[in-house]
């Protein structure tokens, strides 16, 4: 322990400094922060607790309710109150105190090792009851918690990758140029060929619902409609429907690109769409599990 | 009259610049193609969409052609006649007609209202882009979720509590506090399931002792004899001062008023389904390790030995003797030499126990009549009591008999014994033996046996006969004595006061111990797998009645180990031995409670299949053999039974 906490952090402040500057340059993320200095504290108190309950006998049978219960259902309670708290945390700028990346890299690790302190606090009795909920919400929370976590480190780089140096509204950008060009190109052609234009003019890229969004499969895109519709299409004016279908291919590969990217922030999103109610859930378990044992005494 | 088309468009810096255009004619045509008078870019609009007229320069006349109409008022029309003075607003696809009188001139506004496409529409980048567009709000799921969960889980159970608060007994069905329910109840009360407030009855309290007494108005309502004895202060000052654990939930007890020594301490509820589980052994070694020392420091005087676990710490066994001849019985003290218990008899164990030598001769002799086997077993003699738990004391007529005869004489085929028991009787019955009956006839007297001649001589035969009329009244004294003095019938077995002033001869009363082990419960009938020497190993070497052959700790942990299995030395096929196995609590000197599914049952288990032809046999003629124990087979459930 006593190497996890140099001196350094206690008193010189310049060091400190520098050392921050050197993690700046270095790019190190929050998993990674301080050398795993939070994942080394996490795992020893894992390891703690998997050893202390294999070694200590509790009569009559591991419960919550037991010293040892107490013990962990404590420690547990207070690390998900504090858990909670990078909420706050992140939502007031400071310099004071620790880094967001340590509160994060800290809640992160100590957020895992909360899936050892729990488990174990319940002795492995569970039921039908308030408090196997409250740990199954936790469960929950821990489970969005690392798919979040596995999202952020993987799915950025393919979140670069699609935009190719553009921005979000570069690329809405594109598809309205494709739209002007469109409606401007289909103007010779006959109504029943301007009518799947028109409803590829008036498709929302944004529409589809949450399905739609975290599998990136739009099967009634009306583009893609049209696209074919115009394919199909025979006589008229075939010169200016080979132009409408070029700009249709053309609008269709710039909708896939803004798919793909709303996709990937969807998939880094949602997990706080669980992460989040399901903590405020939790945090009303808790306290009704809290509450229910001194009630019923 | 003319049509002017007036075209406005604005400037990046808001500044409007207005074209009007007249147009020839009474009327005009609006559509997409660009032939039209009035050309409306718009994929919405027909190209040749609508036609424009005016006869009287005031009132225009607006049809559609080509199926498509334009929309007044809201309403899709495909033609209509408009007041140009009165203004009006019609729809094109995307774009507006605004027709309108200027002097003479029917001023008509064509402009683009609609976006191009859906996708030209402003957006907000924040939200477009991010899952706030497609999901609920964060907030609006977390509050939400907490809500429901404080109610469900919290205001409900509190609820059901406030709504049958001075209810003696719920009704059925399912109350809300159910969800609190940390574990299931007991076989025993699983009943009181949906009845929280049975045992809970005050909120913040503590189970207390009158919940469970309540119902349990009889049986387990006091404490040990031994404990309810001991004032408050000593059984405080037993207890061993408590470890880090303890002084946790010492701690937590404290400061959350969860008061010690209810009956629910040792009686642990919400355990899961099934019977009760049977009290740990801490809640009596909690005490009873290292008490004496405790005791002492406290100045008390410590009535027990100190015991923490049966494997490892267990006091001796105080078995209930008689010290000496005619003692009064009392528990031995251990460490004081051998143990002797002097219950009145002469019986050498080993004697009767040997495989060769005269009483092995004897019973081998006896098989058939008795069930014998080459040699004499334990339960040839010793006869377990009805309920199985312990061997009664040895009768000797039932017993003893078979080997050691009383019979004196047979009369017609009846056999005379002398009375066992009553030594009075025997003197009497033997003086009138020799007195009444005139002495058998010897055998050699039949009239009809061959003999050689001159052998036996009248004279001879008479004096036989004779001379044992004449010496028989001094041989009833004589044999009295003898069947009372050393070889004698009563003398073998029994301790005997020869004759003095105003008594006869006496025999000493024979006490047999029923319970040597008085605080500690030993069935036999649980024990019917293992040979009776495999425990009383004393026995089979035993040459003095005196011998205490009541079994040690010792051979007691040759199969008992502590309740984790601790031992000091190693076993074989070891038996998990908490305290209450053998001690109750609550009923001093009974049986100890047993949950229902620890009880051992009636029969033998026999894991192992049996070989070839037990199966075979169909029936075992001959002689009951008086078994200790009938063995009942059963069959294994992996044979599909």
């Amino acid at each position: 322990m006593a190497s996890l906490f140099p001196k350094r952090l206690l008193g010189r402040r310049s060091k400190a400094t520098q050392t921050e500057r050197v993690r700046e340059s270095k790019h190190e993320g929050f998993l990674r922060y301080a050398d795993f200095r939070w994942a080394k504290i996490s795992g020893g108190l894992c390891l703690l607790v998997i050893v202390s309950y294999s070694l200590i006998d509790v009569q009559p049978r591991p419960n919550g309710g037991s010293w040892y219960g107490y013990t962990l259902g404590t420690i547990g309670a207070l690390l998900i109150l504090w858990l909670t708290a990078l909420g706050y945390r992140k939502r007031r700028m400071t310099r004071d105190y620790w880094s967001l990346k340590a509160w994060t890299s800290a809640h992160v690790y100590l957020g895992l090792s909360l899936l050892v302190i729990g488990t174990w606090h319940t002795g492995f009795q569970l039921g039908w009851n308030v408090h196997t909920l409250a740990w199954a919400l936790m469960m929950l929370v821990i489970l969005s918690g690392m798919f979040g976590v596995a999202v952020y480190a993987t799915l950025p780089a393919a979140l670069s990758n699609n935009r190719e140096q553009m921005t979000q509204m570069q690329m809405l950008e594109a598809i309205r140029a494709f739209d002007r060009q469109l409606h401007a190109a289909a103007q010779p052609l006959g109504p029943a060929e301007t009518a799947p234009v028109l409803a590829a003019l008036d498709e929302d890229p944004f529409a589809g619902g949450i399905r739609a969004r975290l599998s990136g499969r739009y099967p009634k895109c009306a583009t893609a409609a049209a696209h074919r519709a115009l394919a199909a299409a025979q006589g008229g004016d075939a010169e200016a429907r080979a132009k409408v279908i070029a700009l249709l291919t053309q609008k269709e590969a710039a909708l896939a690109r803004l798919r793909r990217h709303l996709r990937l922030r969807a998939l880094l999103e949602i997990w706080l769409y669980v992460h989040v109610p399901l903590t405020f859930a939790l945090l009303a378990a808790l306290s009704a599990h809290i509450i229910s044992v001194f009630f019923y005494w | 009259m003319s049509f002017i088309l007036r075209r406005i468009a604005t400037t990046k810096t808001g500044k409007q610049i207005v074209r009007d255009q007249p147009l020839a004619g009474d009327s005009i045509t609006l559509g997409r193609d660009s032939g039209n008078a009035i050309h409306v870019a718009d994929l919405a609009v027909n190209p040749h969409h609508a036609t424009i007229s005016s006869t009287d320069g005031r009132h225009v006349r607006i049809a559609a052609q080509e199926g498509l109409g334009f929309d007044l008022n809201g309403r899709t029309l495909d033609i209509a006649d408009i007041d140009s003075a009165a203004g009006a607003e019609l729809r094109f696809g995307g774009h507006r007609l605004t027709i309108a009188r200027e002097g003479e001139d029917v001023i008509l506004r064509v402009e683009r209202i609609d976006e191009l496409s859906q996708a030209s529409k402003d957006v907000d980048e924040a939200r477009a882009f991010s899952l706030a567009g497609v999901m609920p709000g964060k907030r609006v799921g977390a509050w939400s979720f907490a809500a429901l969960v404080l109610l469900a889980f919290l205001i409900g159970p509190i609820w059901a509590w406030h709504s049958y608060r001075s209810v003696d007994e719920r009704p059925q069905g399912y109350h809300a506090d159910r969800a609190w329910l940390s574990g299931p109840l007991s076989s025993a009360h699983a009943s009181l399931k949906n009845d929280c407030q049975a045992c809970h009855v005050e909120p913040f309290v503590a189970v207390t002792d009158k919940a469970c007494v309540g119902c349990h108005t009889g049986e387990h309502k006091a404490m040990s004899q031994a404990h309810a004895g001991a004032s408050t202060a000593m059984l405080l000052a037993a207890r061993a001062p408590p470890g880090a654990g303890g002084k946790v939930l010492a701690g937590f007890a404290q400061a959350f008023n969860k008061p010690q020594g209810r009956c629910v301490g040792c009686h642990t509820e919400h355990e899961g389904a099934g019977p009760m589980a049977a009290t740990p052994q801490a809640f009596c070694t909690d005490c009873h390790e290292g008490m004496a020392a405790r005791l002492t420091s406290a100045g008390f005087k410590p009535g027990v030995a100190d015991a923490g676990d049966f494997g490892t710490s267990h006091p001796d066994f105080r078995p209930l003797v008689r010290a000496a001849p005619g003692a009064q019985p009392l528990r031995a003290t251990p460490g004081k030499g051998a143990v002797s218990d002097f219950d009145g008899l002469k019986f050498p164990h080993e004697l009767h126990l040997s495989a060769n030598g005269g009483v092995a001769r004897m019973a081998a002799s006896f098989r058939g009549r008795y069930d014998f086997g080459k040699k004499l077993e334990c339960e040839n003699c010793h006869r377990p009591e009805a309920d199985g738990v312990r061997i009664a004391p040895v009768v000797m007529e039932r017993d003893c008999a078979m080997c050691h005869s009383l019979a004196f004489e047979t009369v017609g085929g009846v056999t005379r014994t002398l009375r066992h028991g009553e030594p009075d009787q025997v003197v009497a019955d033997l003086y009138a033996y020799y007195r009444s009956t005139g002495p058998t006839r010897p055998l050699q007297l039949g009239g009809m046996v061959r003999r050689r001649p001159g052998q036996y001589a009248a004279g001879q035969v008479y004096n036989i006969y004779f001379r044992e009329t004449a010496v028989r009244p001094s041989r009833a004294a004589d044999a009295v004595r003898a069947v009372f003095s050393k070889g004698g019938a009563c003398y073998d077995c029994h301790t005997i006061h020869a004759p003095q002033s105003g008594n006869d001869w006496r025999v000493m009363p024979v006490h047999q111990t029923p319970r040597f082990l008085q605080k500690g419960w030993f069935d036999h009938d649980a024990h019917k797998e293992t040979a009776c020497a495999d425990c009383h190993i004393a026995a089979p070497k035993s040459k003095q009645a005196s011998d205490l052959l009541v079994p040690g700790l010792t051979q007691c942990r040759t199969c008992h180990v502590g309740e984790s299995g601790a031992t000091l030395a190693k076993v074989e096929t070891a038996t998990a031995s908490p305290c209450a196995m053998c001690h109750e609590y609550h009923s001093d000197g009974g049986k100890p409670w047993v949950p229902a599914r620890q009880r051992k049952k009636p029969v033998t288990a026999i894991t192992e299949p049996p070989p070839g032809r037990t199966y075979a046999v169909r029936e075992i003629t001959g002689p009951n053999r008086r078994g200790l124990y009938a063995v009942a087979w059963r069959r294994p459930a992996k044979w599909g039974g």
